[in-house]
C-alpha cells in the first residue's frame, strides 16, 4: 500500500499523527497550485487551509478508485479554485471573465509586489505575472501541466474534461503565455 | 506535406514538443516551422517557456501555514506532544520576578536550617540521608542546642556574678548570692595558700585578683562542651 493510502486509512481511524503527516506531505503543492492561480499569497494561504479543511471532512468519501491520492487533492483544490474565482469574479466584476481577468489581475499585481519580492525569484515573478493575465481555463491547464507536472490523465481527471480538451488548453495556453512574455519584454530561453 | 500551415504547426505545437507526434507528422512539423519565421520563433519560445516552468523550483510553504491547517482541523493541541515538551514550556516562568524571589527565599531558608543543625551540604553522604541516621543526627542536634542554651543562661549568669564581684561599691542584687563583707582572715576552699600572703587589703589589688580567679574559671567554664558552672563553685571575694 502507498504511503498517502496507509496515511489516509490511519486518518479514518482518526489517527491524528496521521493527519499531520498528510498535512506536511501535500500542503506544499497545494499552496503552489493556490498561489499560481491567484498569484495572491495571504489567498493561497487562506485557499490552502480551506482545501485541507474540506479534505479533512470528506475523506471518508474518497476512493482509490477514482485515482492517487495527490490527483483526487488535486482535483478538490482546483474545484475550490474555481469556486474561489467565481466568487470573486461576482463579487468585483460584472464584465466577462476574458475582460475582467486582465483588469483586475493588474489591479492586484499593483498592490502586491512587496508580497512577490518576498516570495518569488524574478523569473518566477514575471511567469506568475503572465499567467495571471491567461483565462482561468488556460491558466489552471498550464499551471497542472508545466508547474504542478501531473500528466494528461490526470488532469483530465482534475478538470473533468475529455483529453482533447486538456490537450488544446495546455497548447493554447503555452503559446498564449509564450506572446504575453514577450509583450511583457521578456523572451524565454531554451 | 503541402497542406500543413501555420495554424496546424500552432495546434500541434505541443504535441511535438511532447514528442507524441508521429514521424511524418514531427517531419512536416519541422520542415515548416524551419521554413516560416514566424512558427520558428514561436517554437522556440514555447519551447523555452516550458522548459523554464518545468526547471521552476516550487514556492516554499510559508512557515505558520501547516500549524494553521492543523489547527483548523483537529483543534488548538498537540503543540507539545511529549511530557518533557511540557515541562519545558513552562521555563519561562522561572524567569518572574515572583518566581525568582520565592526561590531565593525557600533556598535562604534551607541554608539557615541546615547551617544551624550542623548539616554540611558539602559533606552529606548517602548514608547520612537514611532514617536511622537522620534521627541519630536530629537527636543530638536537638540535646546539643538544649546543652548550648543552657550555657549560654549560665554564661550569663557568671558574668554577672563577675560583674557584682569587681563592683563592690554596687548595690547587690538579691537574687544572687549577697556578698559579705571582706574579712582578710576567711578564704575561700579553692584558692591557692600561696595568695594567701599576697592578699592585699588595698581593694584595686584585691579585685585584679579576684578577676583573674573568674576569669580562669570562666575560661573553664567556656572550654567545656555542655557545662553548668555550679554558682558555689565559684570563688567568692574574701571575707
Amino acid at each position: 500500500m502507498e504511503p498517502d493510502a496507509q496515511l489516509v486509512q490511519g486518518c479514518l481511524r482518526g489517527e491524528g499523527p496521521a493527519w499531520e503527516e498528510l498535512v506536511r506531505r501535500h500542503t506544499r503543492r497545494v499552496f503552489n497550485l493556490c498561489y499560481r492561480f491567484t498569484g495572491n499569497s495571504t489567498e493561497a494561504e487562506d485557499l490552502s487551509q480551506e482545501v485541507f479543511l474540506r479534505i479533512y471532512r470528506t475523506l471518508a468519501s474518497y476512493r482509490p478508485a477514482f485515482g492517487a491520492f495527490p490527483t483526487w487533492l488535486t482535483s478538490v483544490t482546483r474545484n475550490l479554485l474555481v469556486d474561489h474565482y467565481r466568487r470573486t469574479r461576482r463579487d468585483r466584476l460584472t464584465d466577462s471573465i476574458e475582460d475582467a481577468m486582465p483588469k483586475l489581475e493588474n489591479k492586484q499585481s499593483a498592490a502586491r509586489t512587496p508580497d512577490k519580492l518576498a516570495l518569488l525569484s524574478e523569473l518566477s515573478a514575471q511567469l506568475q505575472q503572465g499567467l495571471s493575465r491567461l483565462s482561468p481555463e488556460l491558466r489552471e491547464a498550464v499551471i497542472l501541466r508545466d508547474l504542478q507536472g501531473l500528466d494528461y490523465s490526470e488532469i483530465q481527471t482534475v478538470l473533468e474534461v475529455p483529453e482533447g480538451t486538456v490537450k488544446s488548453r495546455i497548447n493554447r495556453g503555452r503559446i498564449e503565455l509564450a506572446r504575453i512574455l514577450e509583450e511583457m519584454g521578456l523572451r524565454p530561453q531554451n | 506535406m503541402t497542406d500543413w500551415n501555420c495554424a496546424r504547426t500552432e495546434e500541434r505545437l505541443s504535441d511535438y514538443l511532447e514528442g507524441i507526434l508521429s514521424l511524418a507528422e514531427a517531419a512536416e512539423f519541422s520542415a515548416h516551422a524551419g521554413s516560416c519565421d514566424a512558427c520558428g520563433k514561436l517554437v522556440k519560445q514555447v519551447r523555452g517557456l516550458v522548459h523554464q516552468m518545468s526547471a521552476l523550483d516550487a514556492l516554499e510553504t510559508p512557515p505558520q501555514l501547516i500549524p494553521k491547517i492543523i489547527e483548523s482541523t483537529l483543534g488548538p493541541r498537540r503543540k507539545q506532544s511529549g511530557g518533557w515538551q511540557r515541562w519545558f514550556a513552562r521555563v519561562p516562568q522561572f524567569w518572574q520576578p515572583q518566581f525568582a524571589m520565592g526561590a531565593i527565599t525557600v533556598a535562604a531558608t534551607i541554608l539557615i536550617v541546615l547551617y544551624t543543625t550542623g548539616i554540611s551540604p558539602a559533606k552529606l553522604k548517602k548514608a547520612d540521608l537514611s532514617p536511622a541516621n537522620v534521627f541519630r543526627t536530629a537527636n543530638r542536634q536537638v540535646h546539643l542546642t538544649y546543652a548550648r542554651s543552657a550555657k549560654f543562661v549560665n554564661d550569663l549568669r557568671v558574668v554577672y556574678e563577675i560583674q557584682t564581684r569587681l563592683q563592690p561599691d554596687a548595690e547587690p542584687s538579691p537574687a544572687i548570692t549577697p556578698a559579705p563583707a571582706p574579712q582578710p582572715d576567711s578564704q575561700p576552699p579553692s584558692v591557692n595558700p600561696q595568695e594567701k600572703s599576697q592578699t592585699s587589703p588595698h581593694p584595686s589589688h584585691s579585685q585584679s585578683r579576684n578577676g583573674t580567679m573568674l576569669a580562669s574559671l570562666l575560661h573553664r567554664n567556656w572550654a567545656e562542651n555542655v557545662g553548668v558552672i555550679v554558682i558555689g563553685n565559684i570563688p567568692r571575694s574574701p571575707r
